[in-house]
């Protein structure tokens, strides 16, 4: 975590978030596997701390994937609240499309392919998504609500989507993970963007998962 | 008391299903527009009525909300309908069936688990029926009624990919109204519009339902003939020019002639992409005009 | 009868949890690391009779950290501690010798439970 995490949280707190979110997503992993027939490796979440005006700055700093991209955005809504931002390389969408429409369903209806490689990212990403931020909320006992996720396609747009969530002045948290569909070869970055309204609650709520355990 | 009437007289369908997929609710709208009522289906498996739906990509989602409690979209755009109805009203006349919009979400017994999900199914085929709309309008020239530049634009490159991925042919017309100035000129703007639109007429009459007329410019027009060699679009070309030269055209009594000059490409080895074919089709109908007009090159 | 354990994981957290889940009055002495290499070199100094192994580690992880540890000692009485127990984690976990895998976050139960297969497979290996 980078030395910002210490303005927000105390020493055993960053201890107590890195192991619960190591916990959500490898949760997320297994279950995607086992219940779902989505094989994904989701990397060890790293988590920092941004200055809402730095957004910009970090995602670009992050974000290693050489051309253009496709983000896929989407809300979630509870104690703990942000917005999840997905990121795919452009083409991933034609590799993603031979996974989930193998055995070509929805090539019985007359849908261009744009179209179809669009949605089914946006279906993955929905489930991706989901899954962490699920899992995140079953450890925390928070119940989270969900926005229809939007597809960004443009990177320029990745100025637009940071300003969203954070307000003025304020402090983000940013939990990411690279996240690699073996078979498909397709590799990207999924961001879990939290406000700092969400910290209070986060803080208690880090304490309780711990106090479980007395 | 309150949430049974809601339930009941909303103007959404909403269905509950169990982990096993039966259905435990099923609202007045759904019984309203499936013809299915409540207790036909409420105890029975949602397949057992609609089998079109136990397919991977459903429940895939139904396992991702009843796993990760989170919210699962059915777009109209990708899906068209979850539930075959009859679309309501005049829209019937375009649509085979009810466009829906649908989503699923959680819902969780009072130890907070995931028992069963809900699904909600919306109408939106008046909002599809007005982007069509929208979109023909975008794409369509108002005075001729064929394809404008925009369609061209969103699609030739789609269609070019196409050809190549499937190694099939693409040929391209350069069309342009010889002397369209004079026409204007010598019989009024109203006759240059009545020229422009019988010549559309015209072609359109010549050419397969599977190629697309464009109008490129004022007075420039661009035709795609899929799946034809260069010789045979040259044959199709040199027809239009025919079709067009002769006979004239007769507008409020007067009579005029009207010629085209047509450029023709094809897609090859070297001219594989948007720009040179279209650049290919546009020295060929320079080279026309500097022969004198009323030619193909 | 267990009387030495190791618990490797790089989170201070896990290791803490994984303390409190352990029987209340247990007389068991507890050795760490925080790596995967320190947990082999504290395998080599003490010979736990159980060690807990975490999988995602820095400098070296629970795989490779598992093997060396079954080349020092194939009777090594080792059990992986993690939180994706997909069936292809635990095929690979069980072909380096593990004796079985406990998810993570563990409970007071799992572990009473971890702790007498320990026992038991210990027992094998000195009968």
């Amino acid at each position: 975590m980078n030395a910002l995490a210490d303005t927000l949280f105390a020493g055993e707190e960053k201890d107590i978030l890195q192991e619960v979110m190591n916990i959500a997503f490898g949760q997320a992993s297994a279950d995607l596997a086992e219940v779902i027939d989505i094989f994904v490796i989701l990397s060890v979440p790293d988590i920092q701390v941004v200055r809402d005006c730095d957004l910009p700055d970090y995602f670009r700093q992050e974000i290693s994937c050489s051309g253009s991209v496709h983000i896929i955005e989407q809300s979630f809504l509870g104690k703990f609240s942000g917005q999840a931002l997905l990121i795919f390389p452009s083409g991933a969408e034609k590799d993603l499309l031979k996974l989930f429409n193998s055995n070509n369903e929805l090539g019985q209806i007359d849908i261009d392919i744009d179209t179809l490689e669009q949605e089914t990212l946006m279906e993955v990403g929905n489930i991706l998504i989901g899954a962490c931020i699920g899992k995140i909320a079953e450890l925390l006992q928070d119940i989270v609500t969900y926005d229809p996720p939007r597809l960004l396609a443009q990177d320029f747009s990745l100025q637009q989507a940071s300003c969203a969530p954070v307000a003025k002045g304020s402090f983000a948290i940013s939990i990411r993970t690279v996240f690699r569909f073996e078979q498909q070869n397709v590799e990207g970055y999924l961001f879990l963007i939290t406000n700092q309204h969400s910290i209070t609650w986060l803080k208690k709520a880090l304490h309780a998962f711990l106090e479980a355990y007395e | 008391m309150i949430f049974a009437q809601i339930f009941d007289t909303i103007n959404t369908g909403l269905v509950v299903l169990d982990r096993q997929m039966v259905v435990h609710y099923w609202n007045r709208w759904m019984a309203l527009h499936s013809h299915i009522q409540s207790s036909a289906i409420v105890g029975h498996n949602l397949f057992d009525f609609f089998p079109d739906l136990n397919r991977p990509h459903f429940l895939r989602n139904c396992k991702s909300v009843l796993t990760f409690g989170n919210f699962c979209f059915f777009s109209q755009k990708l899906h068209h309908y979850l539930f075959p109805m009859a679309p309501v009203g005049s829209l019937a006349d375009h649509f085979d069936h009810m466009q829906q919009s649908c989503a699923m979400g959680p819902l969780r017994n009072a130890s907070d688990e995931i028992e069963m999900l809900y699904l909600s199914v919306q109408d939106v085929t008046e909002v599809v029926s007005y982007q069509r709309k929208l979109m023909q309008l975008n794409q369509t020239d108002q005075l001729t009624g064929v394809y404008n530049r925009n369609y061209m634009e969103a699609h030739l490159a789609k269609e070019i990919e196409r050809c190549k991925r499937f190694n099939h042919d693409l040929s391209l017309l350069m069309i342009d109204v010889d002397l369209f100035k004079s026409i204007n000129d010598t019989y009024g703007h109203p006759c240059g519009d009545y020229a422009l639109k019988a010549i559309t007429q015209r072609i359109n009459s010549q050419i397969r339902k599977t190629d697309a007329l464009i109008r490129y410019g004022g007075d420039e027009f661009c035709c795609i003939l899929t799946e034809t060699s260069c010789q045979a679009a040259y044959k199709v070309a040199e027809q239009l020019r025919q079709t067009i030269a002769a006979p004239p055209f007769t507008f409020q009594g007067s009579q005029f002639n009207a010629t085209i000059s047509v450029g023709v490409a094809s897609l090859d080895q070297q001219d594989c992409d948007l720009e040179s074919l279209l650049k290919k089709a546009d020295d060929a109908l320079y080279r026309a005009k500097q022969a004198g007009r009323n030619t193909v090159t | 009868m267990l009387q030495t354990i190791l618990i490797v994981d790089d989170s201070p957290v896990a290791r803490m949890i994984m303390k409190k889940c352990l029987p209340a009055g247990h007389n068991l002495t507890i050795f760490e690391a925080g790596n995967g290499q320190q947990g082999v070199e504290q395998y080599e100094r003490h010979r736990p009779d159980l060690t807990f192994m975490d999988l995602t580690m820095p400098v070296m992880d629970g795989f490779e950290a598992l093997r060396r540890i079954k080349q020092i000692n194939p009777q090594a009485v080792v059990i992986v501690a993690t939180a994706d127990i997909q069936e292809k984690v635990l095929q690979r976990v069980a072909t380096f010798g593990a004796l079985y895998t406990l998810k993570k976050p563990p409970t007071k139960e799992a572990l009473a439970q971890a702790l007498e297969r320990g026992a038991a497979a210990l027992q094998q290996v000195s009968s």
